[in-house]
């Protein structure tokens, strides 16, 4: 038994096919997406939208909302002002000014204030379009029109409000209670983080081009079942006959190629969480475990599949890569259409996104990254271990079947 | 190379492969239609038939790799099985299809099936080291096989199958796709094996092969035992006798109907300048034809006569030529 775990780890070490796809393939990807991501996170970043503000007399009048203005756009002379402008007001005498500056695409919209001092943001067109909802268009400067939008809209309802009491109670100003309740945030966008760690943009694709190399070293295991199966391989023949049962020799096997395709994998991870610095967390040891319970179930799926009689080395090789692309489209690794697909599946189909196994190698990190907690990553722990009993057993199934077989 | 034999069984008391009406179907294809085999220890056996004939089924059914329909298979007397372990330590098998790990050096690849034998890697190095030397392959110890020629690889395909000494050896048509010279080294380490003890199956579709080195020799075909003897017992199971071939350009109609009308005569053919006469046995065709031709006024020019082949045998047996 040790002598063939010590030859299925030689021979599997020297699988050059099988070391491109579980070492080169990954590492010479994640370099790809690392380079074209390198400036989409700075895309998503907060930043100042170019505005006109209609400084006529209704805005002469108001210091209320042109202070407010000036607190938004970082221009406050006083406390108030925010760290991060949300606009770059641009002064303008009129509305026909202001549209001027929209034409010329030195504005995005303007801003104007009415005679009860009601704030009132109007955006051009081209603006307004890169704000339709989808997901793909979101962006930095949507993202800053829509928290500008929801602060000029609380600070219209504040206003209004604060009128409101004061004409019917005029004393209520003198309250200090009252101006503090009116000046609490409540409502107001903010940034704030809810993970563990702060992911990357580009963070899921590296996880999910991770769990597509797991997958793809499952040719290991179906390498060790071909060549110990007499009616799959000559070399099954010779070992068929050999004074060693059989199911030693796939359990050597097995493990053999558990070990080549966790060691493949963990230099694929650490290559990318070391030379490219994506996030697991702060979670190493996590996901080392991770990568070795991942790597277990793809060499219980590849006993599956090399366990299919009647199919020869080649075809069932084939067939590792066709599953591991198929099933990472479902998982998000090929572009914005994938991972929302990923996603919606997630949403509305939840049991597909169950049973897809790249699907659960991306939770697992997933898992590590955005929860305290490590219940979720063990769940997903036991529902990768759970599907690895499963194609075990339908593996050993199929080799029964096989212990006599057509030659 | 020495076989030692740790079985001191009398060859004529145990068979070491004894097969009784063994019958084996794919869905509607019979493959084995009621076959016997006994092999005796010791001795050189051939099977011999076309491809197709069965030959790897019957192997396949005798090494527990096939489950079969009905029929009792023994080897040394036991009863062979999957599990049968202590029978397998004592059986090599060179597989038709040369089955070597190309990852690994000659001597590794040797080393590793001799492993799932001889667990021992102090008891395995000399087993390794005797099977490098008996395959002649000591010069390419550290060749992997993608780099060996297919002779070589032939060589190290049958190193693998006795590196650790096996009582019984299964030859299953390892000489197909190799030169001559290759196949004449093959069928002398084959030889030489024997020689050292050990009994071997040989299976082939080359007659010339089997009849030059098979003590004895099964004719299949379709599943069936049809013949088992020497070589001689086969040719004079048949009605076949020699082959004769003269060279003659002028022989006459009324003389080739003489020819054919010699009793000993099933077919004679002349084409202009040579006369083909297949024979019954006889002890004086040869005599008798040249008589005639004579007495026609033929003139004589070389002559050869063949004897009846295992070709022939087969031919007479199932009514048509060895298929490849």
């Amino acid at each position: 038994m040790w002598s063939t775990f010590v030859m299925t780890l030689r021979t599997n070490l020297q699988d050059k096919a099988s070391m491109f796809w579980l070492i080169v393939f990954p590492l010479a990807l994640a370099t790809l997406f690392n380079m074209m991501f390198a400036d989409l996170g700075s895309q998503y970043e907060l930043k100042a939208v170019p505005l006109a503000t209609v400084q006529d007399t209704n805005w002469n009048n108001d210091k209320g909302a042109s202070a407010f203005i000036d607190a938004l756009s970082g221009e406050a002379k006083d406390a108030t002002g925010i760290s991060r402008p949300l606009l770059d007001a641009t002064r303008a005498d009129s509305v026909g000014k202001a549209r001027d500056l929209i034409a010329k695409g030195d504005a995005d919209g303007y801003l104007t204030v009415d005679k009860q001092g009601r704030i009132t943001l109007t955006l051009a067109s081209g603006a307004v379009a890169g704000m339709d909802g989808s997901g793909a268009s979101v962006s930095g400067k949507s993202i800053t029109i829509s928290a500008l939008g929801g602060a000029i809209d609380l600070y219209n309802r504040t206003d209004a409000l604060t009128r409101k009491l004061i004409a019917d109670n005029p004393w209520a100003a003198t309250s200090r209670s009252f101006w503090t309740s009116l000046g609490s945030a409540t409502g107001m966008t903010r940034e704030t983080t809810l993970t563990n760690s702060v992911p990357g943009v580009s963070t899921r694709y590296f996880y999910a081009l991770f769990a597509m190399a797991c997958i793809m070293s499952m040719s290991y295991s179906i390498r060790a079942v071909v060549t110990a199966q007499a009616n799959l391989s000559a070399l099954g023949v010779r070992r068929s006959i050999a004074p060693l049962s059989r199911t030693r020799q796939l359990v050597a096997g097995f493990l053999a190629s558990w070990l080549c395709a966790s060691v493949c994998l963990l230099v694929a991870f650490a290559y990318i969480r070391f030379v490219l610095g994506v996030p697991f967390g702060g979670r190493e040891p996590a996901a080392v475990l991770a990568v070795v319970t991942a790597s277990f179930m793809a060499c219980a799926f590849g006993t599956m599949i090399g366990a299919i009689p009647k199919l020869s080395y080649g075809v069932k090789v084939g067939m590792t890569s066709a599953i591991a692309c198929t099933l990472s489209l479902f998982s998000g690794l090929y572009g914005a259409f994938a991972m929302s697909l990923s996603d919606w599946i997630a949403r509305n189909l939840p049991a597909l996104a169950l049973i897809n196994p790249t699907q659960q190698v991306v939770n697992l990190f997933y898992d590590i990254l955005y929860f305290d907690s490590y219940r979720p990553f063990l769940a997903t722990c036991g529902v990768l271990l759970a599907m690895s009993a499963l194609f075990l057993a339908a593996g050993a199934l199929m080799l029964k079947e096989q212990r006599y077989e057509h030659l | 190379m020495t076989i030692d034999h740790p079985t001191g069984a009398a060859p004529e008391a145990v068979p070491a492969v004894s097969v009784s009406g063994l019958v084996k179907h794919y869905g509607e294809m019979t493959a084995l239609d009621h076959f016997d085999l006994d092999v005796r220890q010791g001795e050189i056996f051939g099977l011999l038939g076309p491809n197709g004939s069965g030959k790897t089924t019957a192997i396949n059914c005798i090494l527990a790799l096939l489950a079969y329909d009905s029929g009792t298979i023994r080897v040394f007397g036991e009863p062979m099985t999957p599990t049968s372990y202590a029978l397998k330590r004592r059986i090599g098998l060179v597989p038709q299809n040369v089955a070597v790990l190309n990852e690994l050096t000659v001597e590794e690849n040797i080393d590793y099936f001799c492993s799932l034998y001889v667990p021992k890697k102090a008891e395995r190095a000399p087993l390794v080291d005797e099977a490098i030397d008996f395959a002649g392959l000591g010069d390419y110890r550290r060749f992997r096989p993608g780099k060996l020629s297919g002779g070589l690889l032939r060589r190290l395909n049958i190193a693998c199958g006795i590196a650790h000494k096996p009582d019984l050896i299964i030859f299953d048509e390892p000489t197909v796709a190799v030169d001559p010279q290759s196949r004449n080294a093959i069928l002398e380490g084959i030889q030489r094996l024997n020689r050292d003890g050990a009994t071997v199956i040989y299976t082939s579709h080359y007659m010339e092969e089997v009849e030059e080195i098979c003590d004895r020799i099964l004719i299949m075909d379709y599943g069936r035992h049809l013949a088992l003897g020497t070589a001689d017992e086969l040719k004079d199971m048949i009605d076949t006798g020699e082959r004769i071939t003269i060279e003659t350009l002028d022989l006459g109609d009324e003389t080739l109907a003489a020819v054919r009308a010699l009793g000993f005569v099933t077919d004679a053919a002349w084409d202009g300048r040579r006369l083909d006469v297949t024979c019954r046995r006889g002890d004086h065709n040869l005599v008798d034809l040249i008589g005639v031709l004579r007495a026609g006024g033929a003139s004589i020019g070389h002559l050869t006569s063949r004897p009846p082949t295992l070709n022939d045998v087969f031919l007479e047996l199932t009514g048509t030529a060895l298929r490849d």
